[in-house]
């Protein structure tokens, strides 16, 4: 049986997202721009979609006179990312 | 990287390039075990040279080399704090983990000092080196440093059968392969996974 993948991870970005966040405590936008290489303005979307469905926090500062903003992935985050893995699963495994 | 919807293979590849991306950046954490590792080889075995072949009396004021050592540390931690752009779990565990350690050395000898059991101050050092390297190892899931840790341990309770002299030599070995030894592999083994 195949089970329904999250539409707001089933997108290329906000994936590569959040398996960066799911690695780390936090991270900033410069590294998640790096990793993932995208633009910054897509990945400002991506980010602020991610927050809205209430999967990362994002947390803007400064840092020696700079601006930083810093993103955190959310307990809810971390119970949808893995719901979307075993889901992922079932597509690879349709008898397991 | 755009908006493209994905098929199940290419999410979990996805996942898994994102995952060792993160790691490979996480791994070089054994600049302060090196540094660490050397400081403190160099004045158990130092110590030993002078207080048995040189009869130097103030043998002990090799330990001093810890002064600019810990200055070198503080300026490696700072000036990689700038450049860090994430941080982990198992970082941070490190750190406090060994910045807790570093605090426990010193208030160790104050103890035996003040006590005055500072000839005995070796089997203790050694004790603390053993669980800061085995807790590592642990935590990086790294073998060497917790087998490390445990000949350290070995080498603590060894070193009781020998007198103060000869329990400085048990001190550098225990260093040398709990600490410096598994540095070495540890680097060698990120350096791999880099590329």
């Amino acid at each position: 049986m195949f089970k329904e993948l999250d539409p707001i991870l089933h997108s290329q970005l906000r994936l590569a997202v959040m398996s960066l966040l799911i690695s780390v405590k936090e991270a900033e936008f410069t590294f998640l721009k790096e990793k993932t290489n995208a633009t910054a303005g897509n990945l400002s979307v991506q980010i602020n979609k991610l927050k809205e469905a209430g999967y990362i926090e994002v947390v803007k500062q400064f840092k020696e006179n700079y601006p930083q903003t810093i993103c955190k992935i959310t307990p809810k985050g971390i119970d949808s990312f893995e719901a979307y893995v075993v889901a992922l699963h079932s597509y690879m495994n349709p008898n397991g | 990287m755009g908006e493209a919807t994905l098929s199940p293979q290419e999410s979990l590849h996805l996942i898994q390039s994102m995952i060792t991306k993160t790691r490979k950046d996480m791994g070089d954490n054994t600049k302060h075990f090196l540094l660490w590792g050397w400081i403190t080889f160099a004045s158990c075995s130092g110590q030993f040279i002078l207080k048995n072949i040189f009869e130097f009396e103030k043998h002990y004021l090799v330990w001093l080399l810890v002064i600019p050592g810990a200055v070198i540390s503080i300026f490696i931690g700072m000036k990689d704090e700038k450049k860090r752009t994430a941080t982990t779990y198992i970082g941070d565990s490190m750190k406090y983990l060994w910045m807790g350690m570093g605090i426990s050395y010193f208030v160790l000898s104050m103890i035996l000092t003040r006590m005055g059991w500072g000839t005995n101050v070796f089997p203790f050092f050694m004790l603390l080196y053993g669980l800061g390297t085995f807790v590592s190892g642990k935590f990086l899931q790294f073998k060497p440093l917790v087998y490390g840790g445990l000949i350290a341990w070995a080498l603590a309770i060894s070193s009781t059968f020998f007198n103060y002299d000869y329990q400085m030599l048990f001190g550098a070995v225990a260093i040398l392969i709990s600490y410096i030894i598994p540095a070495y592999m540890l680097r060698s083994k990120n350096k791999a996974t880099q590329y």
